[in-house]
């Protein structure tokens, strides 16, 4: 996988080029329509996506269903909705562990001693020798392939990665004059962490959360589409994709809207990543 | 410099020792005997005892460990529990492979990504650039084995151009090598070409910005000449260490497409020996991809002392 | 150095590490004995050799000491023979043994062994050989098959093309176990490496064998029967149907040895450069209940379960229509067969019923499935059947060891589904309340141990009243019995119908 955000040394950023203007449009359209199809199957999906209609097996679109149906007769417009579930679900607990963790640990990283902002550092750097990939793979090992071993290895591998970027984020913040003026004043190590450089990394960590976001999915399909990820009766993208593989000559279209969902989801994630840095950045406001 | 590179070499020790106690620790809450796998459903319990005396599975933990670690130094890296072959070499020819695989569709991506990058970075203003980089924004979005299915069906199955999956030693045919690793190394090179085309429009984009691309400029160089003299080579240092770290990255992001191209490498070694409870095997597989991982950091931070003696290391 | 001889010297390392790794590669087989020839992706490139794709590649090459049907799939009646073996029928039919007598007390078997038959080593195959890999068996193997020889009390070398078996008790099925991997004939002097050098007197031998990828057999130029018409044949082995069929779709292979995806047929059938073969084999797909567990101990719980699910329907959509409806643990090949489907048909009202009866509506019950497709395929339809009759399916995957650790060896689970390959399993499945199935009739068992001394008249009687009983005590649901799916090359001829017995028949096979 194409996991950029886990360099192990000093990685150069994309933080100087701007977007072209449309990107976080074009990115809050896409991850708004998953985040939709997500919401929506909760309440209402065309049919049960778990339903087995032997009658009415591998049927191209049509009024009834509008994608169409699977081997099994199933809907695949209910399958691609409750998929997005899965799909926002995983991303929501990955980066979610992935900020709980790494936020504070950049933060702790930056305002404690110098040895403790080294060992966070050295730490990171030995969790990201192992990518999530391998981390998944050794993991369900030994739980056993599922959504939430999948979510786990997603999330701590993308720790070290949040508290890098919390870390160089908040030495800049405490650099800052009015942070000094705050110390001179008396207010603790805790409340500055809170009212000051919390707020003002905060715009870094959105970024990089979208841009994990991207990640996960990308790594969850990749996990499910190798056997590793969600069970075989949870609708999720990659597994999706996987199954149909076989049915490439038979019924493409099964292969290629799961594949299509996740490279959109992506894509989606991706540019809302970009658009919101430009519009976050400080210095590139300066730039303007 | 040098006093930079003895302590960056010193960390890239530490964490490897670290790394074993990791992923020994690991493995040893693998569920699933492999005595019990070997010798089929019917054993008996006293002949899965007797297999698990033999593989030294009843001795103590940390005898297990040190047992291992002086096999892995000594480059005796045991034999398979399930298939009783020797792992050292079993393991360095599907690391071969995976390296072939991995270096072919990194030369893949920078073919793609270096003169894309840069053209997108000259036109950045105008709607050809505004294209290729929308295009290469949806490649960064298409998983490797996505690409891959996409390619084997035009160029394999309904073109017939070349074969789908498989793997042949260049020694033993090497026509066949090449027409077998072309599709693998697209599917895997043109997703990381997406990436890297951002990183070098970037990085492109940065040096046309710099002073002194202004001043060869003002010398009377057409900007395609300042471009090349001067601004290519600076631009270099950012995209040759994303590079680097690609290559630790896609070694193991290589299991989904060596899966989906039936490629004997390391990524469908470590996904059979997980699947056979082949615990040694699992154990060899991940540190070397580990071990792998942090080699390459190690030397892209070097590299990166090297060519650019102004960047110090922990300023970062 | 300036910066770019730099940055270029590195590149040119780089280069050079792709030219290095590329010299050897992929090259280190497990080289046994003869020389590395039949390269894969040549397979299909001469009339000379043959490829056939496989979906489980061996660990080991010993029998005697691993587990697992692919080791005898793929050296068993090519690079090993047996004094006997199946026809297609189900039959046993003579192999190194010409015929054979049975004593009137059914104790004592005769062979007459065949005098020309040698093994790769050079050595004469005689009936010290017999003796020796049979005492082998009790003595040195290590695999829970062996048990199948625990019967016999002694074997002798009458002449050397004269063996004589003593069992301890009448049994019918020593001489039937004897047709698989129990009954192969192994050399007194070719013992010696059976994980990388396995020594037969089969139409093939050992080639090479490339980790992870494939295996090759070289044709036995001194065979005592027909010599193979390829020179070699290679097994190839994948890891999911898609890249299976694209292999030979694209020429990699010649022959699909077994379909692993049903509805990707009609690329195949619609394509005048293939035959599609289909028969029957002996795995029954079992949708296995762990009889000891409640609510699964009611037997009315189990017998909903068994009407909740429509078969026909399931066999359409998960294995696209292809296979038998069983309806017990006896495929049609067996003599003691009878239809049994008709004995708990589809009725879901009837289902309904049951488990409101037995007071189990909306409990769960996990569905713990090895990592195989007809498993997760059959698996999903299972559960959304079973559903309907108001119980609750979980459905969790495991990799096959985790599957045989936890369900097989600790029989923790409440459902399965697993394909039963082993010949004439019946007994093993329903005969033994520590069976994973945990399932305790008294009834049953004796009828089992009747069958196998009684004469044969007896033996169908019995096994026939041991298939009705299970089937009526809903001790498990049989979803279907596999069907044995080939698809090749047309022009390859000699290819198998059915597929009864262990092993995969390379030495028939033959080029048009």
């Amino acid at each position: 996988m194409s996991d950029l955000t886990a360099p192990g040394g000093p990685a150069p950023d994309l933080a100087g080029d701007r977007s072209y203007p449309g990107t976080l449009l074009v990115g809050c359209a896409l991850t708004g329509v998953v985040v939709l199809l997500a919401l929506v199957s909760f309440v209402w999906t065309p049919y049960d996506p778990g339903l087995i209609d032997g009658l009415h097996r591998l049927q191209g679109p049509s009024g009834e269903h509008l994608l169409g149906t699977d081997k099994f007769g199933r809907d695949e417009l209910s399958r691609i909705m409750v998929g997005a579930r899965t799909t926002v679900f995983v991303g929501v607990v990955a980066v979610g562990l992935s900020v709980l963790v790494g936020v504070p640990l950049g933060i702790l990283g930056a305002m404690g001693p110098r040895w403790l902002g080294e060992l966070v550092g050295r730490l990171g750097d030995l969790v990201l020798a192992f990518p999530a990939l391998l981390l998944a793979i050794m993991l369900s090992a030994v739980y056993g392939g599922s959504t939430l071993t999948a979510m786990i290895a997603i999330g701590i591998a993308g720790i070290p990665t949040f508290a890098r970027v919390t870390r160089s984020g908040a030495l800049g913040v405490l650099r800052s004059d009015y942070v000094l003026a705050a110390r001179s004043c008396g207010l603790s190590a805790p409340a500055i962490a809170v009212r000051h450089v919390l707020p003002n990394v905060s715009s870094l960590i959105i970024v990089q959360a979208s841009v994990a976001f991207a990640m996960a999915i990308l790594a969850e399909a990749a996990l499910s589409f190798l056997g590793l990820g969600t069970p075989p009766d949870v609708p999720s993208w990659g597994r999706m994709l996987q199954e149909s593989q076989e049915l490439l000559f038979v019924a493409p279209r099964l292969a290629w809207v799961p594949g299509a969902a996740i490279a959109l989801a992506v894509l989606g994630f991706n540019l809302l990543g970009d658009g919101l840095r430009d519009r976050l950045d400080p210095r590139l406001k300066e730039r303007r | 410099m040098v006093g930079t590179v003895l302590r960056r070499l010193a960390v890239f020790v530490a964490s490897l020792a670290v790394s074993t106690v990791v992923v020994f620790a690991f493995m040893v809450l693998l569920p699933g005997d492999p005595a019990r796998v070997a010798l089929g459903t019917d054993a008996s319990d006293a002949a899965v005892d007797q297999l698990r005396h033999e593989f030294g599975l009843d001795r103590p933990l940390p005898v297990q460990y040190a047992s291992w670690i002086g096999g892995l130094l000594t480059g005796r890296l045991g034999t398979s529990y399930v298939s009783g072959a020797q792992i050292g070499p079993q393991l360095a020819d599907r690391l071969q492979v995976s390296l072939i695989l991995v270096l072919a569709s990194m030369v893949v991506a920078v073919v793609v990504a270096v003169p894309l990058g840069v053209w997108m970075a000259v036109r950045h203003r105008r709607p050809i650039g505004v294209v290729l980089s929308a295009l290469a924004q949806l490649g960064v979005a298409v998983p490797a084995f996505l690409a891959g299915i996409l390619l084997i069906t035009i160029f394999a199955v309904r073109l017939g151009w070349l074969p789908a999956n498989g793997w042949t030693p260049p020694a033993v045919d090497p026509v066949m090598f090449v027409r077998q690793l072309v599709l693998p190394a697209l599917a895997l090179g043109l997703v990381q070409g997406a990436v890297l085309t951002r990183y070098v429009r970037s990085a492109v984009l940065d040096v046309l910005r710099e002073d002194y691309l202004r001043t060869a400029r003002a010398k009377g160089l057409r900007p395609a000449q300042a471009l090349w003299r001067h601004g290519l080579r600076n631009a270099a240092v950012p995209v040759v260490t994303v590079l680097g770290l690609q290559l630790a990255t896609t070694l193991v992001g290589a299991v989904v497409v060596e899966r989906v191209f039936v490629i004997p490498g390391l990524g469908s070694l470590l996904l059979d020996a997980v699947g056979n409870r082949d615990l040694l095997v699992v154990q060899d597989v991940v540190m070397v991809l580990v071990a792998a991982v942090l080699l390459v950091n190690l030397l892209v931070d070097v590299l990166y002392v090297v060519l650019d003696p102004r960047l110090r290391l922990g300023d970062a | 150095m300036t910066r770019s001889a730099r940055l270029a010297t590195a590149g040119l390392a780089l280069g050079s590490a792709l030219a290095l790794a590329a010299c050897s590669a992929g090259s280190t087989a497990n080289p046994s004995g003869s020389a590395a020839s039949g390269a894969t992706g040549a397979a299909a490139a001469g009339s000379d050799a043959v490829g056939i794709g496989l979906v489980l590649e061996p660990v080991s090459l010993d029998f005697t000491k691993k587990d697992g049907a692919a080791i005898p799939q793929a050296l068993l009646g090519n690079v090993y023979q047996n004094l006997v073996t199946l026809d297609e029928s189900g039959t046993i039919v003579p192999q190194l043994a010409k015929s054979w007598t049975v004593s009137p007390d059914r104790k004592t078997y005769t062979f007459s062994l065949v005098d020309n038959a040698t093994f790769s080593n050079g050595a004469k195959f005689t009936a010290a050989d017999a003796v020796f890999s049979i005492n082998q068996v009790k003595t040195s193997w290590t695999v829970g098959v062996k048990k199948a020889m625990d019967v016999v009390a002694s074997a002798e070398a009458v002449s050397p093309t004269e063996l004589k078996v003593t069992l301890t008790r009448p049994s019918n099925s020593w001489l039937y176990a004897m047709t698989t991997r129990v009954g192969a004939m192994f050399s007194t002097t070719g013992v010696a490496d059976l994980a990388t050098k396995p020594i037969g007197t089969g139409p093939y031998t050992m080639g090479t064998w490339k980790r992870g990828d494939s295996i090759t057999l070289n044709r036995n130029d001194s065979y005592w029967g027909t010599k193979a018409h390829f020179a070699t044949a290679t097994l190839k082995y994948f890891k999911d149907a898609t890249a299976l069929n694209n292999a030979l779709l694209t020429g990699t292979i010649d022959i699909i040895g077994t379909v692993q995806a049903p509805d990707s047929l009609a690329q195949f059938t619609s394509n005048p450069k293939y035959q599609v073969i289909e028969g029957t084999t002996n795995g029954e797909v079992v949708l296995s209940f762990n009889n000891s567990r409640a609510p699964l101990t009611d037997k009315r719980v189990r017998q909903a379960i068994r009407q909740s699910i429509d078969h026909k329907t399931l066999l359409d959509t998960c294995w696209s229509g292809k296979g038998t409806l069983i309806g017990s643990m006896v495929p049609p090949t067996d003599p003691w067969y009878e239809d049994l489907t008709s004995v708990m048909p589809y009725d879901l009202a009837k289902a309904k019923a049951l488990v409101n009866e037995a007071g189990a509506a909306g409990k769960t019950l996990r569905l713990r499935l090895p990592a195989a497709p007809y498993a997760t395929s059959c698996g999903q339809v299972v559960k959304s059947m079973v559903e309907q009759s108001g119980l609750k399916v979980t459905i969790d995957q495991l990799e096959f060891p985790q599957w045989l650790t936890s369900v097989f060896g600790q029989a923790d689970y409440d459902m399965s589904i697993v394909a039963h390959v082993e010949p004439r399993d019946i007994s093993r499945l329903f005969g033994d309340p520590t069976y994973y199935t945990r399932y305790d009739n008294l009834a049953v068992q004796d009828l089992f141990v009747a069958a196998d001394e009684g004469d044969q008249a007896t033996q169908v009687a019995d096994m026939k009243k041991a298939a009705r009983l299970v089937a009526e005590d809903a001790a498990a649901d049989w979803l279907f019995l596999m069907p044995n799916l080939v698809v090749a090359d047309k022009d390859i001829t000699g290819l198998p119908k059915n597929a009864i017995g262990e092993y995969l028949d390379l030495g028939k096979l033959s080029r048009s």
